[in-house]
């Protein structure tokens, strides 16, 4: 039988490999906040399996479940069948875009950043009260997330390279777009360029930035090798901070979210502990963490698409960072911040920062306390 | 009343941004109203401050969010927070299915209850400005 | 789909616990085995009471009810092969209390186990069976098969250890059996007659457990062979050295290198491995059960014996032991996992015997599986889009039946009958015994409405070709 499908021509055999076992049920956030086998990296196979066999069809009746996974890969880390669910996942949604049975949402989000600059298609780019497109050292790029919903841990962030003298530049951003190729679509070539551009015309020889979904684009996506061949480096900002001092510590009991992007997808899992550390001696691992870490439900456009579900998966993970005692839960994500955020009930006293708002915070107390 | 498909009872006062307030005894009763909650599309979450913060009229004092919006919500009067609806917590689709209703938002004590004479109220008044509204938001 | 079964439905667990999605109803089709069927849909019951209704409605208006915990069963048992309606129990999840005086702990039966561990654990105490789904699986569909696991030769299964439950009867009665005392000969022991029932006699709705305080020591060792027989007869004798090891696993060529493939553990690449593990309060009392259980390995030309260093590396052990049957579906695309099982002295015929009907029939086999209860879990790996391979396939799981019997052994030590051995129980079975336990299924179940077609209970022959689909 000849393949239909981009997906099946790729990753055939794996779909077969799936052994049905269902290891993937005990670690996947979709699953674990909804209960319903169609959701998890199993049911998702075995709807492809039935594609492959002819039994169904590729359609809009499998939206809910090929469009409703957050590829934070925790099913393929604990898979023994060698499945790789979150790369399939991709691909099956490239090839639904491909007949035009796509999550609305999505398509939403392609056509909105054909013509906008961000992926919320809001006219103004908040300048957070400083200059762009300067010539310096570093620049730091915020990503959507950051600019237009959470601006106040943008703030701590850039007030905290204030506060350490760093030579950095804001840019005219635009969206890296790397979310497209997730959702059935591909990276936005323009907005690729545009962001390059930018940051050539700087001067700057290392790129921060405080996304780890962006971070990723730059140093995975082919769209963004010259930044490479230039021999700009790019940093996520806990890779910047893990070497610096700030003077400040807490003594409050402090729980670290590994964000999906940073630890599982970038193997990023020490740098911001040892920054952590630093600054809260009374540090604590929730149950799941490291390679293991529960996803908090926004990534892979569920938290635009299936918004109720991408809360309660956040409020999972917010019951593993209360049952440690912790008082401050912080991670290194505006997209983890803010669903954990939104998803936080009034009665439940935890705080949520960005390592970089809360070390700014501290430092802020200690300046108005002299 | 309704008009073309919004409907806005004629008894509350409405904030330009699209709350409606009405009062409730010595408070005032503050939600979205039916204009912008079919604009707004699904609410996924609003913010409810702590009771007691302070309120200034025409500052924003919380964030709403639906699937594809971030919006802004301003206070309406001078006042205090006195309650928040909790029940949107978990549930903030109340807003979409009961926007007047169940989908109460917050309550205010206001500084001077006759602020509310600020806001758009009256079947004239009301229906002049979602016309307008409806004709800017057209245009888009 | 009949409107007024939807209505009825919906009327008992409300809109948002019933499903007709074509994603569900695929999902729902399948277990952990190759068998799979349609059902018409699914409900997710909050209680009990639920439950009792569902089946009062199922029965009035003859329809099938096909019970489903997390559908980790390897022999078909939850899929609705006659259509139906799919009960999947998993929102019935609260632990409903551990009682160290009484030793025992009362459980919803969505339960994960690993989630009743992890409650145990925080006293000191442990749920034994320890099933390699355990992670997943939960303790309905663990008391439905009677699960096994590694730790059986010294602890038991399931069954050991269920104490009381309330079930959902076919006609909606519910009925509480056994007792949360210790031991019990109060009239029948109706327990028993449940776990292990494949959901065909009743709904399991609650269940208490007797608990066991976790021995906090444990030695781990492993010995490698340079050929089946030889691991066999180590087994074997292993009652010789006065001692039970809390786990005795055996693993043949074919899965450690599979293992290897798929882990960082590098296991030496021999014939045969045995994993043992003994427990205890103290190391020293640990090691010297261990140094027993070595001793009969050296005797039986084991070629290298190794003791774990570290917690870490045991655990690294034990998880590439339970993820086997998995890693090793890599190799074809399809497989068929058994679970025949034999006395303990006839280990080591049955791995000749395994060996034999692989070439016998120019098919792959790799064999694992608890040595220390007589329990191997042979698994045949072919290409089930060939035909050819696919009789080949069927022909190598009756000789394996047959042998198995032949020995004085069961089709199934821990996974069960369902829909992949139904066509072999008579194998097993005297005509008395297929005819009380068809009776008692009447007797139960008039209407067959729970869990039908499995367990060649219906009179119809059961036949082994794969079921079909139905919309």
């Amino acid at each position: 039988m000849e393949a239909k499908y981009d997906f099946e021509k790729k990753y055939r055999e794996q779909i077969l490999q799936c052994s049905r076992c269902g290891f993937c049920q005990s670690v996947c956030p979709v699953y674990g906040a909804t209960l319903r086998p169609a959701l998890n990296a199993r049911g998702k196979m075995l709807l492809l399996k039935e594609v492959m066999d002819g039994k169904i069809e590729l359609g809009k009746e499998l939206i809910d479940s090929l469009f409703q996974c957050t590829t934070c890969a925790s099913c393929a880390n604990n898979c023994p069948s060698g499945v790789n669910v979150p790369e399939i996942i991709k691909q099956v949604r490239k090839d639904m875009v491909n007949i035009g049975s796509c999550h609305p949402a999505f398509a939403g989000m392609n056509e909105v950043l054909q013509k906008a600059t961000n992926i919320y298609a809001e006219d103004e780019l908040p300048d957070f009260d400083r200059k762009r497109d300067q010539k310096a050292a570093y620049v730091y790029f915020i990503g959507c997330v950051g600019a237009y919903r959470e601006d106040e841990a943008t703030e701590g962030a850039l007030d905290l390279l204030d506060r350490l003298s760093v030579d950095y530049t804001l840019i005219s951003e635009v969206c890296c777009s790397g979310v497209l190729e997730d959702v059935g679509y591909s990276l936005n070539p323009k907005l690729a360029s545009q962001n390059l551009e930018r940051i050539f015309a700087t001067g700057a020889k290392t790129v921060i930035t405080g996304c780890p979904y962006c971070y990723r684009t730059f140093t995975q996506r082919q769209e963004y090798d010259e930044l490479r061949k230039r021999g700009i480096t790019v940093l996520h900002i806990s890779q910047f901070l893990k070497d610096l001092d700030f003077g400040v510590t807490t003594d409050k009991k402090v729980t670290y979210h590994d964000p999906c992007d940073l630890g599982r997808h970038c193997g990023i899992y020490e740098e911001p502990r040892a920054t952590i550390r630093k600054i809260a001696p009374d540090f604590v691992e929730m149950q799941h963490h490291h390679a293991d870490s529960l996803c908090c439900g926004a990534g892979g456009g569920v938290r635009g698409a299936y918004a109720k579900n991408s809360l309660a998966m956040a409020r999972r993970r917010l019951k593993e960072a209360e049952d440690t005692g912790a008082e401050i839960l912080l991670t290194e994500c505006n997209s983890c911040v803010h669903n954990l955020a939104n998803a936080k009930l009034r009665k439940q006293n935890i705080k949520i920062y960005n390592t970089t708002a809360f070390i700014n915070e501290l430092m802020h107390r200690k300046a108005k306390d002299k | 009343m309704e008009i073309q498909g919004y409907t806005l009872p004629d008894e509350l006062y409405y904030e330009e941004n699209h709350y409606w307030v009405k009062e409730e005894g010595d408070l005032l009763v503050m939600g979205m109203d039916d204009f912008a909650q079919k604009m707004a599309g699904e609410i996924v979450f609003v913010q409810l401050p702590e009771e007691g913060k302070e309120l200034t009229a025409g500052k924003k004092f919380a964030k709403i969010e639906s699937g594809k919006w971030l919006g802004k919500v301003f206070a309406p009067v001078n006042g205090e927070l006195a309650a928040v609806n909790e029940e949107l917590e978990t549930n903030p689709g109340l807003i979409n299915s009961d926007c007047y209703g169940k989908g109460w938002i917050y309550k205010i004590k206001p500084s001077d209850k006759g602020e509310v004479a600020n806001l758009i109220h009256g079947k004239e008044a009301v229906e002049k400005w979602v016309l307008a509204e409806i004709e800017k938001y057209a245009k888009e | 789909m009949d409107e007024k079964l939807k209505n009825g439905l919906i009327g008992i667990v409300g809109a948002e616990n019933y499903s007709e999605d074509l994603i569900d109803m695929v999902s729902y089709s399948y277990d952990a085995s190759q068998h799979s069927a349609r059902p018409l849909c699914v409900v997710w019951p909050q209680d009990a009471e639920q439950v009792s209704r569902l089946m009062v409605f199922a029965n009035e208006t003859h329809v099938p009810v096909i019970p489903r915990g997390a559908g980790t069963g390897l022999s078909g048992m939850a899929v609705p092969i006659k259509g139906g309606i799919v009960l999947d129990l998993s929102h019935m999840n609260k632990i409903l209390m551990i009682s160290i005086e009484d030793r025992l702990a009362i459980v919803e039966p969505g339960v994960v186990y690993a989630n009743l561990e992890k409650g145990l654990a925080a006293y000191g105490f442990f749920f034994p069976p320890d099933p390699a789904s355990g992670k997943v699986s939960t303790l309905g569909g663990n008391v439905a098969t009677n699960a096994g696991g590694v730790k059986g030769a010294k602890y038991g299964t399931t069954r050991d250890y269920v104490l009381a439950l309330q079930v959902v009867l076919p006609d909606g009665r519910v009925m509480r059996t056994g007792s949360r005392a210790m031991k019990s000969v109060s009239g029948y022991d109706l327990t028993r007659l449940f776990v292990g029932s494949e959901g065909t006699l009743g709904v399991v709705t609650e269940i208490t457990l007797k608990i066991n305080p976790r021995p906090t020591a444990t030695s781990t060792a492993s010995a490698t062979f340079g050929n089946l027989e030889d691991a066999g007869r180590a087994v074997s004798q292993i009652m010789y050295s006065g001692i039970i090891p809390s786990v005795l696993e055996i693993l043949g060529k074919e899965t450690i290198l599979a293992i290897n493939k798929n882990t960082d553990l590098n296991l030496p690449e021999v014939e045969a491995m045995l994993l043992a593990e003994t427990d205890g309060y103290t190391k020293g009392e640990t090691e010297y059960q261990m140094a027993k259980v070595t001793e009969v390995f050296a005797r039986n030309n084991a070629l290298e014996i190794k003791q774990a260093k570290s917690d870490e590396e045991a655990i690294n052990l034990w998880k590439a032991r339970k993820s086997a049957y998995a890693v090793l579906a890599r190799i074809k695309t399809h497989f068929v996992l058994e679970d025949v099982t034999v006395p303990m002295g006839k280990v080591a015929d049955l791995l000749k015997g395994i060996e034999a009907i692989s070439r016998k029939h120019d098919i792959q086999i790799a064999t694992f599986g608890h040595a220390g209860d007589g329990n191997l879990h042979p698994q045949i790996l072919y290409d089930g889009y060939n035909p050819e391979d696919v009789k080949k396939m069927e022909a190598a799981s009756a000789d394996l039946f047959a042998l198995a019997i032949s020995l004085h052994g069961t089709l199934t030590g821990e996974h069960g009958i369902g829909l992949s051995k139904a066509p072999f129980m008579t194998l097993e079975h005297d005509p008395a015994a297929m005819n009380v336990m068809r009776s008692l299924k009447r007797m139960f179940d008039p209407n067959n409405i729970l869990n039908p077609g499995k367990m060649a209970l219906d009179d119809a022959e059961a036949s082994f070709s794969e079921a079909g689909i139905k919309s």
